[in-house]
């Protein structure tokens, strides 16, 4: 198929190898780099939602972190011939980048060292006698009491244990101590930490070298979820962001947010903030309430009549609509129900400026608050969806298997039509902000997305309620039943056929649409065909979209564009078949 | 009490303050208060503040010499790193301080800051944005202030 050809090229092309071939194995070998490639993400197959791809990341535990930090260790410090501890300062500095580390040594190895403070010989000189004055405490000491890093600058034990407790309680900078004498750069290591600190200190100096080679490494995060202490190394510029960690949480790598395919990381921050912002509060106020004329505080009208009296201590009686005050007004002005002197202002134009902003405002909201309820129902919806998951592998699916006498493995397909579900529960919900800032003036796109959305919608309806409810029916017989083979056949298809539809939807959204565009161009309007066209073997369009396309048709016939009676498509008014499903007008 | 237990580095140092005194500064320790300095530095001459006496306090922390004293100015000043409470932004009393570092040197350092004020890393903004607008101008307000706050009247 000519469409197939075409995302091979819109994508990433590593990700769609074995687009269509189910589990495959994924022990990927590229490029070098990141030479650990665990098979173990894959190999309980309890995740095939992400095995479709070719995984371009690695979890990593705590265990593989450690191993890590110290193999990179071990590789700097035989390379440049210098100490474990030496070598750790280092990569520190160069937020743990191998290479980095390389070019920079050996395009200047003085430089380095000044920089990163490791000194090859003492900045001063002990005296010979047999005391020494500490720096900080200004006490004598023997020699053996007093202890320095390479510059030789002495300071006596309490002291430094007081320094480097008090490094350590401030923060991560303790990494990068340096010696106490302010004109003097050089390098506190973790030897001297294990000699000077407690054994808490040491304990938390550990973990932040350790959250260092995390965090402070371009290639790799910790996963966002709470409680989780798993870290996600990344092939950085393999394009797909989503990564699902091996506690079940699917994020963005790019922007740490839940997954949130199609939608670009952008749309999710402004969606996410607009969905916690104050604003939203005060287009509420804007649009359902005013402020007292005399003491500005806002009133919502919810019933009754014009007749407003403010709450103490104001009290001032008011008209609703014109503002004006109440003793203005009586019989002759309309009586409480309404206002004449509104009504005439208003004709006047008086009122406008303000009014519009109100409703404005109140348009804004309602459209925000279509958008949100959906996204949300949907969000709700996949959370129902994952308990109910939880609860099949627990306990439906062994009693299934019980009465229909077919082993677990049998029974697969089952889970991945539930992992589907979620999926597809959280790219709807998605697509429900996508829509939110798609454009209002993009009427062509608008149409083609709502009929997509529409589509998409009683897709996983259908998949859901057979998951559901048809499911059910097996668990409540008593014995095997012959139409069993034919429900799994149905399920294994609805489930791969949702999936189809889905991928497609998710590319066809980051694509922008690209489609709608390109109007005349009829190779690409083939590979949109695809879109609607894998949902092959489903009934007709589901009853919202041909509603709301419908409706949107009707928007359209004003303009340069003609809606397909067939598909919703908004085709250009020259062409007389419809660019999406090639049928006359 | 504060005095009873008195670190012998804070002794020292007090010595060497009364004994030794640099240039231009003067710091005595309060009488029930050994960790409490009154101190006086001297306007920096050809500064816009030469001829004027600044007096400020410092504190020493129960954590000194692990953490920073804390330095405020009294006299009323007009410079861009010193704000209206006299707090003054300064690295070493911050980040950037060592516990090698003396209260001799945080003093040397304020008296330095006052010679060459930082309008490009400013407390306050008011005074810094005049700095950089019309230095001139800015230099006679100080010197303004200098006569009118610090002449030791």
């Amino acid at each position: 198929m000519e469409s197939e050809d075409d995302m091979h090229d819109a994508n990433d092309v590593d990700s769609l190898e074995d687009f269509y071939s189910g589990e495959t194995a994924m022990a990927s070998d590229d490029d070098g780099d990141g030479d650990y490639d665990f098979g173990d993400n894959e190999s309980d197959g309890s995740d095939d939602i992400t095995s479709h791809r070719q995984q371009n990341y690695t979890i990593l535990s705590e265990v593989d972190i450690l191993e890590r930090q110290e193999e990179d260790i071990l590789r700097i410090s035989t390379v440049l011939s210098i100490p474990r501890v030496a070598a750790t300062i280092l990569l520190r500095h160069y937020n743990w980048d191998v290479s980095k580390v390389h070019d920079a040594w050996f395009a200047d190895e003085e430089k380095v060292r000044q920089a990163v403070g490791l000194l090859e010989k003492p900045v001063v000189q002990f005296p010979k006698s047999r005391e020494l004055t500490c720096g900080i405490c200004f006490e004598s000491y023997p020699r053996d009491k007093i202890y320095s890093t390479a510059c030789s600058h002495p300071f006596c034990t309490s002291c430094w244990e007081g320094y480097v407790s008090t490094a350590i309680s401030d923060g991560p900078g303790c990494l990068s101590l340096r010696c106490p004498d302010p004109s003097c750069g050089s390098a506190v290591g973790q030897d001297m930490i294990n000699v000077l600190a407690s054994e808490e200190d040491k304990e938390k100096y550990t973990r932040y070298l350790l959250r260092s080679y995390v965090e402070d490494n371009r290639k790799t995060k910790w996963c966002p979820a709470p409680g989780c202490d798993y870290a996600v190394d990344f092939v950085v510029g393999s394009g797909i962001y989503d990564v699902s960690c091996n506690c079940s949480y699917s994020f963005c790598w790019n922007c740490t947010e839940e997954a949130h395919r199609p939608v670009d990381c952008g749309t999710v921050a402004k969606w996410i903030l607009k969905n916690s912002a104050e604003s939203e509060n005060m287009n509420w106020i804007l649009a359902n309430s005013k402020p007292c004329p005399k003491c500005k505080r806002p009133i919502e009208k919810n019933q009754g009549c014009m007749h407003i009296t403010c709450t103490p201590p104001c009290k001032y009686e008011f008209c609703w609509l014109c503002l004006g005050s109440w003793s203005d007004h009586g019989e002759r002005t309309g009586g409480f129900y309404a206002c004449n002197r509104y009504e005439t202002a208003k004709q006047e134009g008086v009122y406008d400026e303000t009014e519009k902003r109100r409703e404005m405002a109140k348009n804004s909201l309602e459209r925000y608050t279509h958008y949100y309820e959906r996204w949300a129902t949907n969000q709700s919806s996949r959370q129902k969806a994952i308990a109910d998951l939880q609860q099949m592998q627990a306990v439906h699916i062994e009693r299934l298997s019980d009465k229909q006498c077919q082993p677990e493995s049998q029974l697969k397909f089952i889970t991945e039509a539930w992992l589907q579900i979620i999926e597809c529960r959280r790219v709807l919900k998605w697509t429900y902000a996508y829509g939110y800032y798609l454009p209002e003036y993009e009427h062509a796109k608008r149409v083609f997305f709502e009929y997509l959305q529409g589509e998409a919608e009683s897709g996983l309806e259908r998949l859901h309620q057979c998951a559901e409810k048809e499911l059910q029916s097996f668990l409540n017989l008593d014995g095997p039943s012959k139409d069993f083979n034919e429900f799994r056949t149905k399920l294994a298809g609805l489930t791969s056929v949702t999936r189809n539809y889905f991928e497609n939807l998710v590319r066809a959204l980051e694509n922008g649409l690209a489609d709608v565009d390109a109007h005349g161009a009829s190779s690409r309007s083939s590979s949109s065909k695809s879109l609607g066209g894998n949902g092959k073997g489903k009934g007709g369009r589901g009853k919202g979209a041909s509603c709301r396309s419908s409706g949107s048709s009707r928007n359209l016939e004003d303009t340069d564009h003609w809606s397909c009676e067939h598909c919703t498509f908004a085709n250009v008014r020259a062409v007389t078949t419809c660019q999406m499903c090639n049928r006359h007008r | 009490m504060a005095n009873s237990n008195l670190p012998r580095r804070i002794i020292k140092e007090t010595q060497r303050l009364l004994s030794e005194p640099a240039p231009g500064i003067s710091a005595s320790p309060s009488e029930d208060n050994m960790r409490y300095f009154n101190v006086m530095i001297l306007g920096p001459t050809q500064s816009p503040y030469e001829g004027g006496v600044f007096k400020l306090e410092l504190f020493l922390p129960e954590e000194y010499p692990m953490a920073a004293p804390k330095v405020r100015f009294l006299t009323k000043i007009y410079h861009p790193n010193i704000d209206k409470l006299g707090r003054i932004c300064l690295d070493i009393l911050k980040d950037k301080w060592s516990p090698a570092l003396q209260i001799r040197t945080v003093l040397l350092s304020i008296q330095a800051l006052l010679s060459a004020p930082n309008p490009d890393d400013p407390l306050s903004e008011n005074i810094a944005k005049h700095w950089k607008t019309n230095e001139t101008e800015a230099v006679e307000t100080a010197k303004e202030w200098t006569r009118l706050y610090a002449s030791g009247a």
